[in-house]
């Protein structure tokens, strides 16, 4: 499969989550561990810097989590014009269920009303977008209280 | 104890003007010379014997384009400090290591900008070099990244947000003082400040630092030498830099969270010098957003999350008499903005006693790096009766 993001490879920071990015094209949330001891590696990285594997496997993840900090943005930035007709938006960082506490950074989308740190939220997929650089990207939703689990009485 | 304790001293401090960004009369390069000229005169050294050239981050004024005209005889030793605002004490640990170590004598530590030789500074602070987890989520500015900080430590530790408007608000203060402040005509009063247009929550206008054109440069020498000098040595006590384990490039997922990633460089820069934070006279307290200098000073143990907003309160924070005086220059929020490098010549005035908002006798005078940097580095320099 040849994949978009790959046209417009934005080469800054560690650049080991290729992966990441073809899975989300691919429409799969999967996030990385060491083949060699099992432990959660996000971001990805080239090498385990705790058991010295340089496999990684890249398991599919239910894409919900809560808020560990969000910001709503109130000002069109040079290197992410693309949104400028977007402000005021929040881009929310999300502690995934499940993936030893990776943090995944995505935009939040639809009701803000109950935005807070610790809120449950859910993500969506988007194919690649000029407003994500032409990347594909996951969108949070904060989960609505009706779809939550009752607890056992 | 560190071997390089009160090795070597900051003998000379040069900075121009600060002009509005993208206005300086002068291209970069020239900023820089008479930044460097007017600290080895201050000093009272030729600028031909600096023979040690230092800055950090993405300055690109270097050495070999600097010699020509300084008239240097040889240059010995030359270096950058990576990362961002988080190596200004970090670029002074060079300079000092590199004297210790018989590689230089005469060091200057310095940082230029003009937006018109180069680009804006926000921009071009972050060196090409962000991961694409920000960019393809909407993030790009130290404005929107560090947010994600500053709103964690306020929703999820509780630290109130009085905390980030009385650091904006000591800064402003003592820039009414210094006529050399880009921001000394503003006054910000609660209003002001609570009607100011946001940027990036929990960030508004007088949260931010400013950008302007200008350069600030200092000089390093051996405490031996400081003595033979023109002022009355800073000598640096400490300026470790660095990361813990759990830190560094990692988007966001540093573990354990700490707002402003100082634990590790304040641990060490209090058992280097010997001191800590009850001794402190003076803080210049680097501040990319305010919500930054409050982890700043959590980090190095001035409050904890849970007594900041009982310390970091205007009266606390203003000279002459405030527990502990922080940006008495105005700061990077107020004085100006030349990647914070205008808070070491502050902190050098405070030990000579020729600040605008001087602490009377003044001894420990403290310099935090860049917050929030994936590495960041910290600096107490004291007077001689401190070594």
């Amino acid at each position: 499969m040849e994949y978009e993001f790959e046209k417009r490879r934005i080469t800054g920071g560690i650049g080991a989550d290729d992966e990441y990015w073809r899975g989300l094209e691919r429409g799969e949330f999967r996030l990385p561990r060491c083949a060699g001891c099992g432990r959660w590696m996000w971001p990805a990285h080239f090498r385990c810097g705790a058991c010295g594997s340089w496999e990684m496997e890249w398991h599919r993840t239910v894409p919900k989590g809560t808020i560990y900090s969000w910001t709503r943005s109130w000002y069109a930035f040079e290197r992410v014009k693309e949104r400028a007709g977007d402000v005021p938006y929040v881009t929310a960082l999300v502690e995934i269920e499940g993936a030893g506490g990776a943090r995944v950074m995505g935009v939040l989308v639809g009701d803000e009303t109950d935005l807070r740190v610790g809120a449950a939220v859910t993500g969506e997929i988007l194919p690649p977008t000029e407003k994500a650089k032409g990347y594909p990207s996951i969108v949070w939703r904060l989960a609505d209280a009706s779809d939550a689990v009752p607890s056992p009485v | 104890m560190s071997r390089l304790r009160g090795a070597t001293a900051i003998v000379g401090i040069g900075q121009t003007p600060y002009y509005k960004r993208g206005t300086s009369p002068d291209p970069e390069l020239k900023l820089a010379l008479r930044a460097i000229v007017a600290a080895a005169e201050d000093a009272g050294i030729d600028p031909r014997d600096i023979d040690g050239f230092i800055s950090y981050a993405s300055e690109r004024n270097d050495a070999q384009k600097l010699m020509p005209a300084l008239g240097t005889k040889e240059v010995r030793f030359a270096s950058l400090a990576w990362i961002h605002g988080g190596g200004i004490p970090g670029a002074l640990s060079i300079a000092a290591s590199a004297i210790v170590a018989g590689q230089a004598e005469t060091v200057v530590v310095y940082r230029a900008m003009a937006e018109a030789s180069h680009q804006r500074l926000r921009v071009a602070v972050a060196q090409n070099d962000t991961a694409a987890q920000y960019l393809v989520n909407g993030l790009e500015s130290p404005a929107q990244i560090l947010a994600l900080r500053s709103q964690r430590l306020l929703q999820a530790h509780g630290v109130p947000r009085s905390t980030m408007k009385a650091m904006a608000q000591a800064a402003y203060h003592h820039a009414r003082n210094n006529p050399r402040a880009y921001g000394r005509n503003t006054v910000l009063d609660d209003e002001t400040y609570e009607n100011a247009r946001l940027i990036s929550e929990p960030y508004n206008l007088f949260d931010c630092s400013r950008e302007n054109d200008a350069a600030v440069a200092v000089i390093v020498t051996s405490a031996e030498r400081a003595k033979d000098l023109a002022q009355k040595p800073a000598y640096i006590l400490s300026a470790p830099m660095g990361t813990l384990a759990g830190g560094g490039a990692v988007e966001e997922n540093i573990r354990p969270f700490s707002c402003a990633g100082q634990l590790g460089v304040a641990r060490r820069l209090w058992a280097e010098s010997g001191y800590g934070p009850k001794d402190v006279d003076v803080a210049q307290v680097y501040q990319n957003m305010t919500g930054m200098g409050v982890g700043s000073l959590i980090d190095h143990g001035f409050c904890t999350v849970d007594t900041a907003g009982e310390f970091i309160t205007f009266d606390n924070l203003i000279a002459p008499s405030g527990r502990l005086p922080v940006n008495t220059s105005g700061g990077d929020l107020a004085e100006g903005f030349v990647h914070g490098m205008g808070l070491v010549t502050e902190a050098v005035r405070q030990l000579r006693g020729t600040s605008c908002n001087q602490v009377p006798g003044a001894r420990l005078s403290l310099m935090t790096g860049g917050p929030g940097d994936t590495m960041t580095s910290t600096a107490l320099f004291g007077t001689a009766e401190t070594l």
